[in-house]
């Protein structure tokens, strides 16, 4: 349970970024659509999760947000990604993805391959 | 960086939090709603929509903590609220705070006056002068007269050979006689060398200051700098007072301007109003050769530290170039060294003096506060128990240990630091008071003390250090306390009660010391008035002059003793007048001086020395101190005479075995006297000493250039004969003013002027600390007792009298308190063992204060004793 939420706050900051890398300003809602979309379940029952990392993103400067009009014309927040953002989008989607390479070689290593 | 960001963001969200909530309510708001809309057009009915879009959203509470811990300072917030809760936990007892803060800001207040006179002498020996304490004294130290001062010359070639000295300047106090013939001033001024004001770093109020070249050749330059004070009582504070000309000494000198404000020159705490060139001394003071004479030592030298350079380098450079001087003029210099020395190690004035004993009394201060420290502890820790079923139910809520602990030192701080801003406010006060004391003896003094942010930042340490202090107790108890024990209500276990006996015991212990110390003082300083001096002041009216500005021969010096002797015993009002060059009871004291008297040999090393004064002859009937051998001096004018001397009772016991003394020689280093008179022993240095060996030389053999005025009256109104004395000394100079007038009782009460002051906070500290002790004692027993409720109306319901209940209570708690008496009691015996050294212990003050003490601390204890056992045994048992 502990593991899950670690890993959660790390990959929801990333996939907030690339969030709003690819489909430009959004609301929090609309983030958390997204997310929910592509993940499956993993923002099912904790929606409001998404709120602290969106208020670290933006103290770090990924991320800025500015008063709108949502879809159904209430006042809504929405975020979207600054050139720093951007900038720590591509660092860690590398970092990211060399881990992934990583472990995924080390998934399919075999035992001869080791000895 | 990007946490530096992150803690920058949160500071700014920290001021804005209220607005930033407001913001999350609203997005958490529209959240819920889009995902309600979206769930209704997934077919849902409205209030399972709404459902269902919370439910997804999560807990709000939860994430709620969580954004707020991203966001703020958790432990600033955490901090206010502690500050919050602790100001309404203050606002509930008043009457407890009242009595902790004021008991505080006392003790912090006394200490921080005490501190605010010693941070001056340490670190603030040169008042208006920035970097004062990069300034040290360079001192010629003789082999055997101690330190004679400098020599103009030898100052020269010192500025050039101290290479670890910037700048060393050279000045000489000089008493003046300011003002038109008939109508002069005695006024305090220091002869300077030309960089005196440059080295000191100083600018003029207005004008300019006296110019090196100004300071170069003799006699040339006419210039004086007056002091600030000066110029505001003097010229009114009016610009044009430069350029104008000031009789100084029946000579004319031009003001060229004003120091600046607060600066009283070089000698702390001597306070001076005119600066002159030292090359106008041959001037001045009437053709002195002191500029071209090197055996004429008169000058003090300061210089100051360069940037890098250390005192052991300016120590050896000072001691080559005094013994290369001692090389090339050895009939000036043989035997003298040079010492580098700080300011409050000064060998003239009184900072060695007072440093002790301002030491010793912030010691006694310090003490004190720590008896405070313990009274507050203990009334916080019984306070601290009835709130442990408060603390019990946060920690059973969640809070954790370190939240307790910091939510009771938030509360103890508060206190502590409130106690600390009453106490520097107390302190700036004290200090004020004691700059506008009087001033002591023919020197104008002024200690210029003020609460600056060292004392300041020394008296918020203080409190912060006492608001640790007291805070330990309760926090420990409390962050230990056990939840189930601290809900459930009368609990008290045993360590609790014995930690309050002990603060208690160590608190009447503290008292105990502090009111041992008090005692003793006050007892001193009450003796000391009312001892018999052995010599009668009442009567006497004493005045002094001074011939230095003239600079006169032994034969003018003498002539003009007996003269004005002649004129005013021929006053009518006049029963008898004298001269001597010392007053006894005198703050600097006496002098006394090395001798050899025939018929005694030394057989410890090291010299005899006596008291030594010496006065006109009528000067022991104008006292009152009978001759029980022999005769009164020689006349002033007979020259067949050879040099006399008078010695006292206790010399002759001391020194020549109760032999008889009449007719023996008496050597001092330059003379030899005889005998002619034995005079009773009276008190020299203060009153009530143990008697020490004198002798008395005639004026007629060592005339003086100044000289203090004895006369005893007729009509018993001896301030009536002021104006006559001051008409006959302007008849005979109308240039030397009459100084430093006042009545031999006046002289004796300034003269116990800096033990009245500590006398004084004694008076008012020890019954307040009895006071504080009392209470704190009380708090503790009255609050033993409330608890003890149930089982005293058990006792009475099985037929306990009162009186046994009363008297169980008060022995339970007298014995923590006689434990901490009697340590208190032997500490105290071996401080004045230490401090005192001469003396029997004084068994009033021993036996008396714990008696006061120990009784104060029963009643104390009987008062809720008695309560307690009044109660209905029925009620008491119904009680909870």
């Amino acid at each position: 349970m502990k593991q899950k939420t670690d890993v959660l706050q790390g990959t929801l900051a990333l996939m907030v970024l690339k969030t709003l890398d690819v489909l430009g300003p959004l609301h929090g809602y609309g983030i958390a659509r997204r997310i929910e979309q592509i993940s499956g379940d993993l923002l099912a029952v904790n929606q409001g999760t998404l709120y602290p990392v969106l208020l670290k993103l933006e103290q770090e400067g990924a991320i800025a947000s500015e008063w709108g009009a949502s879809e159904n014309n209430r006042r809504a927040r929405f975020y979207r990604l600054t050139k720093e953002g951007r900038k720590q989008l591509l660092v860690e989607t590398k970092d990211w993805e060399k881990t992934a390479a990583i472990i995924r070689r080390f998934f399919d290593a075999k035992a001869e391959d080791l000895s | 960086m990007k946490s530096l960001r992150r803690f920058l963001s949160r500071m700014t969200q920290f001021v804005t939090r209220r607005r930033d909530d407001e913001r999350l309510k609203e997005e958490i708001e529209q959240h819920i709603a889009l995902q309600t809309a979206e769930n209704l057009r997934g077919g849902l009915s409205p209030v399972e929509a709404r459902r269902q879009a919370m439910l997804k959203f999560g807990g709000v509470e939860a994430m709620k903590q969580d954004y707020r811990a991203e966001r703020g300072l958790l432990f600033i917030e955490n901090l206010l609220g502690d500050l919050r809760n602790a100001g309404r936990t203050i606002s509930r007892m008043p009457g407890l705070a009242a009595v902790i803060i004021v008991s505080l800001a006392i003790g912090v207040g006394v200490n921080t006056t005490i501190f605010s006179w010693i941070q001056m002498i340490l670190f603030q020996p040169l008042p208006a002068v920035t970097g004062a304490s990069n300034f040290l004294l360079v001192e010629p130290r003789s082999d055997t007269a101690g330190y004679p001062g400098a020599s103009w010359l030898e100052y020269r070639d010192l500025q050039t050979q101290v290479p670890a000295l910037r700048d060393i300047v050279a000045s000489q106090m000089v008493p003046f006689n300011v003002g038109q013939p008939g109508q002069t001033e005695r006024t305090h001024g220091q002869l300077v060398s030309g960089n005196f004001f440059s080295a000191l770093g100083l600018k003029p109020a207005i004008g300019r200051f006296i110019r090196p070249e100004e300071a170069e050749r003799s006699g040339t330059e006419p210039v004086v700098v007056i002091s600030y004070d000066y110029w505001q009582t003097r010229f009114r504070g009016a610009p044009e007072a430069v350029g104008q000309k000031l009789r100084v000494n029946d000579f004319d000198l031009i003001v060229v301007g004003v120091a600046p404000k607060d600066f009283q020159g070089t000698m702390l705490p001597l306070k001076f109003e005119l600066w002159v060139p030292a090359t106008m001394t041959p001037v001045l003071l009437g053709g002195t050769r002191d500029l071209e004479d090197r055996t004429s030592r008169g000058f003090s030298l300061i210089g100051m530290l360069r940037p890098g350079a250390s005192r052991q380098e300016a120590q050896a450079e000072c001691s080559t170039a005094m013994a290369q001087l001692a090389r090339e003029y050895p009939d000036a210099s043989a035997g003298i060294g040079g010492e580098i020395l700080a300011f409050w190690e000064a060998p003239r004035g009184p900072q060695r003096l007072l440093i002790s004993g301002l030491a010793i009394l912030q010691g006694v201060m310090l003490l004190l506060l720590l008896a405070v420290c313990g009274n507050t502890a203990n009334l916080m820790l019984a306070r601290g128990s009835t709130r442990q079923r408060e603390m019990a139910v946060r920690v059973a809520l969640g809070a954790g240990r370190w939240r307790i602990v910091s939510l009771v030192l938030a509360e103890n701080m508060l206190l502590a630091l409130l106690g600390a801003g009453l106490g520097a406010a107390f302190a700036v006060w004290g200090t004020k008071a004691l700059r506008i004391a009087p001033m002591i003896g023919a020197f104008p003094i002024l200690f210029p003390t003020k609460v600056d942010q060292f004392t300041l930042a020394f008296a918020m340490l203080l409190g912060a250090a006492c608001g640790l202090i007291f805070s330990a107790a309760p926090a420990v108890h409390l962050a230990r306390l056990d939840v189930q024990d601290g809900l459930r209500s009368s609990s008290n276990t045993l360590s609790r009660s014995r930690a309050r006996k002990v603060l208690m015991g160590v608190e009447v212990g503290l008292a105990m010391v502090v009111l041992i110390a008090a005692a003793l003082f006050l007892q001193s300083f009450r003796s000391a008035r009312q001892t018999d001096p052995r010599f009668q002041p009442e009567g006497v009216l004493l005045a002094a002059y001074d011939l230095s500005g003239r600079n006169p021969d032994d034969a003018s010096e003498r002539e003009f003793a007996a003269r004005l002797l002649e004129r005013l015993r021929s006053l009518p009002d006049v029963e008898a007048a004298a001269i001597a060059t010392n007053v006894p009871v005198d703050l600097h004291g006496i002098p006394r001086r090395p001798f050899t008297v025939q018929g005694r040999v030394r057989t410890e090393p090291g010299q005899d020395r006596a008291i030594s004064n010496t006065v006109t002859p009528g000067y022991f009937k104008v006292m009152a101190i009978p001759l029980l051998e022999g005769n009164d001096f020689a006349d002033m004018r007979d020259k067949a005479a050879p040099a006399q001397a008078i010695v006292n009772e206790e010399f002759v016991r001391r020194y020549l075995n109760d032999a008889d003394a009449i007719g023996r020689r008496l050597q001092t280093r330059t003379q030899s006297f005889a005998i002619i008179g034995v005079a009773r022993n009276s008190a020299y240095d203060a009153l009530g000493e143990p008697p020490q060996p004198a002798a008395y030389f005639s004026y007629r053999d060592r005339p003086a250039y100044q000289g203090e005025i004895h006369l005893r009256t007729r009509s018993g109104n001896e301030t009536a004969l002021t104006s006559e004395a001051r008409a006959v000394l302007r008849d005979l100079d109308p240039m030397l003013p009459l100084y430093d007038v006042r009545t031999f009782s006046q002289h004796i009460e300034r003269n116990l002027y800096l033990r009245r002051i500590p006398a004084r906070m004694f008076a008012v500290l020890g019954p307040l600390l009895l006071g504080l002790a009392a209470i704190g004692i009380y708090a503790v027993v009255s609050y033993a007792v409330a608890r003890r409720t149930r089982e005293i109306g058990v006792r009475l319901a099985f037929g306990a009298t009162s009186g046994r209940v009363v008297l169980q209570i008060i022995r339970e708690n007298l014995g923590a308190i006689t434990l901490g008496t009697a340590i208190g009691w032997v500490l105290a015996l071996a401080i004045s063992f230490r401090v005192m050294t001469k003396g029997p212990i004084n068994l009033s003050v021993f036996l008396g204060v714990p008696a006061i003490l120990l009784s104060v601390a029963t009643l104390a204890c009987w008062i809720p004793a008695r309560r307690a056992s009044r109660i209905d045994p029925m009620a008491a048992l119904r009680h909870e």
